[in-house]
């Protein structure tokens, strides 16, 4: 077994162009998940109606369906239905961002409902409006109670962009192992890209434990 | 638009596709099936294994848990037999990044449901002058399983997901075959609609089970000091 790693080197400016798309998938996901995150939250944090229900359905059926196949059915149903083309990139990402909605929604209803209910009863007697004491009492505590596990969702994210590769999106991971069936050096490129992954993913979660344990200590 | 849809390849297509459903839920549960003892022979080495065995077994679980599935599955199927010389199966490459990604999440949760036991536990079969051996298997791990129901049934719903991303590797499951099937007859928007349905269906069915278990012999946290287990993370 001869190994060389110096052909990963050699390659690197076309793994750093997979990167730059492995990044603007998750961004796309992001600009589209983070505010719909909000809006389901929102939908849902109302006990019953008929948002409550269109959200909690939303997020069943999206918390149920892999990704894989959501992004299969963007990338062949989207052009049929909208009658234009889209590219990979744009279907996949949306189907990411509307499973990044669905989660996220799950996430700041948990924060959301970890504040204790004496802080609402408090504004309340304090005869703060509403909208006050959305942003000024209970947001402020609620971002913080959701930001480990928000954290740890963009980690998950992340690693779901990877599947973009199968709709022929090139980015870090259909990239090399294009490169390595070209070159035949599946191992050096595969074993690369594992680590790459590993080395942007691995910070991000460490830092959300580290946070998660703040707050378990400073929560006593 | 909706007079034109054709749903007539499905009903010809029928058994390939229910093939690669039986597949995929095989693939579901051999996976988990063999993630549970998995995960809690690592949890083992990282609670009792030393920093001979510690170390490592934590590296592997933070290489398996940061880094996405389909990249552990390619890099097993296309690169370890470069490694060992054996060149496995798609399916058996499959099955075993899968298993051994699931196993890594087991393992983190298995470790915090054990901790979870209060040491007094511990004590109070070391008094009795209970062995090692019995004390875990017989005292710990029957308090151990209602803590982490509700962990271990999230992972089982994350483990039907990422059996999708399988497909890849040319195993037929559910996917793949929808793929094959697409190529042929090109009807995306029924084929791809129908089969997201059928996922739809199999996951709110798992869903339910895993919730009427965790209702049936879930732990209600009242007595017990907080245990944190941490939620399962959504498997993407």
């Amino acid at each position: 077994m001869n190994l060389n790693f110096s052909i990963v080197w050699a390659n690197l400016p076309a793994l750093w162009e997979g990167v730059q798309i492995t990044l603007v998938s998750f961004v796309i996901a992001l600009v589209i998940g983070l505010p719909l995150g909000v809006a389901l939250c929102g939908m849902r944090l109302r006990k019953t109606g008929f948002l409550a229900g269109t959200a909690r359905v939303y997020v069943t059926v999206f918390r149920s369906i892999p990704e894989m196949v959501l992004i299969f059915w963007m990338f062949y149903c989207l052009p049929p239905l909208l009658g234009f083309r889209v590219s990979g990139l744009f279907s996949g990402s949306l189907a990411l961002g509307l499973v990044t909605g669905a989660y996220l929604c799950e996430i700041f209803r948990g924060g959301v409902q970890s504040v204790a209910k004496g802080q609402w009863e408090a504004a309340r007697a304090l005869a703060l409006p509403r909208s006050a004491t959305w942003l000024r009492v209970i947001a402020p505590q609620a971002a913080r109670l959701a930001i480990p596990p928000f954290v740890n969702f963009m980690t998950e994210l992340l690693k779901g962009t990877t599947l973009l590769a199968t709709i022929g999106v090139a980015d870090l991971a259909l990239k090399s192992y294009v490169l390595g069936a070209q070159t035949f050096r599946y191992f050096e490129f595969l074993t690369a890209i594992a680590i790459a992954y590993f080395i942007i993913i691995f910070p991000i979660a460490r830092f959300a434990e580290h946070i998660e344990r703040r707050l378990a200590k400073a929560a006593g | 638009m909706l007079e034109s849809l054709d749903f007539s390849a499905l009903l010809k297509y029928r058994e390939p596709l229910a093939w690669g459903l039986i597949t995929t839920l095989w693939l579901t549960f051999a996976a988990f099936a063999m993630a549970i003892p998995g995960g809690l022979l690592l949890a083992f080495g990282r609670l009792r294994g030393g920093p001979l065995v510690n170390l490592p077994v934590m590296a592997f679980v933070d290489l398996m848990r940061f880094t996405p599935l389909l990249v552990q599955a390619v890099w097993i199927h296309f690169a370890l037999p470069v490694l060992t010389g054996v060149s496995l199966s798609a399916t058996q490459s499959g099955l075993l990044a899968l298993t051994l990604h699931v196993s890594a999440y087991v393992c983190d949760i298995m470790r915090s449901g054990i901790t979870a036991i209060p040491p007094g536990q511990w004590e109070a079969a070391k008094a009795l002058g209970l062995p090692r051996r019995p004390t875990f298997f017989r005292v710990i791990l029957p308090q151990v399983w209602p803590l982490i129901l509700p962990a271990l049934s999230n992972i089982a719903v994350s483990t039907f997901k990422l059996t999708a991303i399988l497909g890849i590797l040319a195993v037929d499951d559910l996917m793949k075959v929808t793929n094959r099937v697409n190529n042929i007859v090109f009807r995306p928007v029924e084929i791809y609609t129908a089969v997201a349905l059928i996922y739809l269906a199999c996951g709110l069915v798992l869903s339910s089970i895993a919730a009427r278990i965790e209702r049936r012999y879930g732990f209600v946290q009242t007595e017990r000091p907080s245990a944190v287990i941490p939620k399962a993370q959504p498997a993407l």
